[in-house]
């Protein structure tokens, strides 16, 4: 009896927790698909969306796709069964076209537009359907203006910056994800855009902490560019190599401004960066979040590339009434707007952050 | 002790003597493994057993071990717990909104005073223990495996905390700006060993693993924990209500999780929805390297402290080995499987 009754109740609020849950959504003709809710900076561009999209009075559903494109794309097939008149599409698999493809396939045989963003596809994918475009930003440009970042403030506070004196930085780089183009881009091109500003001035190429690792990188090894795994890594490096051994580490680069926190955090209970007047080694990040605008502001965090969050919605927003509207074409009104030549591709365009 | 086991071994034949020695080559296997793979990276990097890094080890180990001691109350039940890595970046996100400092810029409750540590660390206490509370009752009064019960109290979970993220005015960003006395009282040190910091947490989670050694061994819950565990028909006759035991055991490893997730999130500094995600498959991982076997009824404090601290050794070592990350996943998958081969191996051999 105790037991029917248990089950009974859970059963009730099973049921009134659908209803309370169908309130929101309805029949929505935008669909838009986040690769998944925990990622800080798309839950931005998520909430600038939602509020652009109630302003303009168009009815929307959003669906997280918990970093899974099967998912995902399950859930696609079933909004389009629901009657959606547009997707927005922030893609889960960035590896191969593959995925992409499958879902351009879908939009175009039920023929809604179809408008990926933030995670970058390729551009045949683009091309392969006319309903079809993309916004978000060019995934070099993350890293070369890291990399310019680094390189600006090496050569004007250079023998500060190299504590012991040996004419090389020593450095760290914190890669967020194995695969994923963005973290390949930023690693990459953060530290190649350094070392081409340092040997144009004749001084030595940055040189990672641990010579045996031929990476030249520590990766977060769940894949989630998280805090953890950068604090984790900074904590184990600084056991190593610290003043005290003349090899303390001189630069630390990451790929997004999560890791960099967790590396300061490391870095606060070795006694770094505590602000004041305290020992302080630049560390540059990437996304400008709030958390990491105040350690830039508090002096314990030297850098991080800006997203325009507000700028990737306001496009999305454009496109979305565009779709919506049969009198209009996918692209009116992106004049203004960086397009690239051959594609419809929107690039919303990252800016430096020093504070 | 001692004396007894030479003078036995005296009295074997050769063949005797052969497999006395083989078995006890295998069952002590992963000790010799670990003094072997410490040997080996002393050898190629001469810091790893300097004061500093031993430290780094022991507070990595401890920040890992109050969620493998929760687990393995679970496991010991032949159960197990999936919600365990949602329930700390629950408590690590709640930990970190309400202690916020109050100059923060991006608060979530612009308008809340800074909370005392104290009532902070019962709120979240609390939060573990109700859904701890639920994987306990569901799994007791509706016979549901945990697997299943936990299965789906980790959805809910981890639902919840996304819609505790967008709570405010934080809007899903990563909850930072901890109040200094917050972070002083988990990472700052009152005592250094040969001018490395010790941080303080590390004291908390001695004291907990002392509270639960005493809980496992001395008391008639513990000892109930291991009659259910091992079999929980024999437990009922003989007069153990083998209902509260579970629930029991499921609150205390929610309790655990809470005190897990309190500390991560002044450790780490930044709370995210990923924070904690994956947590108990290490936890998991930890304990059953450490001998707390699926089999039930089995375990000990000490094996799971083992477990915990050979998984961070792992991480340390080939980290100073400058050892590819793709390696570290074969290697970890492969002490797993042999751990747990070498256990049930002496369970079969005990039967």
């Amino acid at each position: 009896m105790k037991i029917r009754v248990g089950a009974l109740l859970l059963a009730l609020i099973l049921c009134l927790s659908v209803f309370t849950a169908c309130g929101g959504g309805g029949d929505a003709d935008v669909h838009v698909f986040y690769y998944t809710y925990s990622d800080t900076y798309v839950s931005t561009v998520r909430s600038t969306l939602d509020s652009k999209l109630t302003e303009a009075g168009v009815s929307y559903q959003d669906y997280d796709g918990n970093g899974n494109q099967t998912t995902q794309t399950e859930q696609i097939r079933t909004a389009i069964t629901k009657g959606a008149k547009a997707l927005l599409v922030n893609i889960v698999n960035t590896g191969s076209d593959d995925a992409a493809n499958e879902i351009v396939g879908l939009a175009r045989d039920a023929g809604v537009p179809l408008i990926f963003f933030n995670r970058e596809v390729s551009d045949t994918v683009i091309k392969s359907y006319d309903n079809c475009a993309y916004v978000g930003t060019r995934s070099e440009e993350a890293g070369i203006l890291q990399g310019e970042m680094v390189g600006e403030y090496l050569l004007s506070h250079y023998n500060a910056a190299d504590l012991n004196g040996d004419g090389v930085i020593s450095y760290v780089l914190f890669k967020g994800e194995e695969g994923n183009n963005e973290a390949i881009y930023r690693t990459k091109y953060s530290v190649e855009k350094a070392n081409e500003m340092l040997m144009a001035e004749g001084k030595k190429p940055l040189r990672f902490y641990d010579t045996s690792n031929k990476n030249g990188y520590l990766v977060d090894q769940n894949g989630l560019w998280s805090s953890a795994a950068a604090n984790d890594y900074m904590n184990t490096i600084l056991a190593s190599n610290n003043a005290a051994n003349k090899n303390m580490i001189e630069l630390v680069i990451c790929n997004n401004d999560s890791m960099a926190e967790g590396a300061i955090s490391a870095l606060n209970a070795a006694g770094y960066n505590t602000g004041g007047n305290s020992p302080t080694i630049p560390v540059f990040g990437v996304d400008a979040t709030e958390a990491a605008k105040t350690l830039i502001k508090n002096g314990k965090m030297y850098g991080t590339v800006q997203q325009d969050a507000v700028g990737m919605a306001n496009a999305l927003a454009l496109l979305t009434g565009n779709a919506l509207d049969e009198s209009k074409g996918l692209m009116d009104g992106t004049e203004t707007l960086s397009v690239d030549d051959t594609v419809r591709k929107i690039r919303i365009p990252y800016g430096k952050y020093v504070g | 002790m001692k004396i007894k086991i030479i003078d036995r071994f005296k009295e074997m034949d050769k063949e005797e003597r052969r497999v006395y020695l083989r078995e006890l080559l295998i069952n002590n296997s992963l000790y010799i493994f670990l003094v072997a793979a410490i040997i080996l990276i002393q050898c190629v990097n001469p810091r790893f057993l300097s004061f500093p890094s031993i430290i780094n080890i022991i507070s990595l180990s401890a920040a890992n071990l109050p969620i493998a001691l929760g687990i393995a109350g679970a496991i010991i039940l032949t159960g197990t717990d999936l919600s365990a890595g949602r329930i700390v970046g629950l408590v690590a996100c709640v930990s970190a909104a309400l202690l916020q400092s109050s100059d923060y810029v991006g608060k979530m409750f612009p308008n809340l005073q800074t909370m005392p540590i104290i009532a902070v660390f019962l709120i979240i206490l609390a939060i573990g223990a109700l859904v701890g509370l639920i994987n306990g009752f569901c799994t007791a009064t509706f016979h549901l495996h945990p697997f299943i019960v936990t299965l789906s109290t980790q959805l809910i979970v981890y639902g919840a905390l996304l819609m505790f993220l967008m709570i405010g005015n934080n809007n899903g960003q990563s909850l930072s700006g901890l109040d200094p006395t917050y972070t002083n009282f988990i990472k700052g040190s009152i005592f250094s060993i040969g001018g490395t910091p010790i941080p303080n947490y590390v004291w908390y989670v001695l004291v907990i693993t002392a509270i639960m050694w005493v809980v496992w061994n001395k008391t008639a819950f513990g000892k109930n924990m291991f009659a259910v565990g091992s079999n929980p028909d024999a437990a009922n006759v003989s007069g153990v209500n083998v209902r509260r035991v579970i629930i029991l055991v499921f609150v205390l490893a929610g309790m655990l999780y809470a005190v897990t997730g309190f500390i991560e999130a002044a450790r780490i500094g930044s709370n995210s929805a990923a924070t904690g995600l994956n947590y108990e498959l290490d936890a998991i991982a930890a304990c059953v390297i450490g001998g707390v076997s699926f089999v039930g009824g089995t375990g000990k404090i000490s094996g799971v402290i083992l477990g915990v601290v050979l998984l961070r050794l792992i991480f340390v070592g080939l980290t100073f080995l400058g050892i590819d990350a793709n390696m570290q996943y074969v290697i970890k998958g492969l002490i797993i499987l042999i751990a747990c081969a070498i256990d049930m191996r002496k369970y079969l051999v005990r039967r």
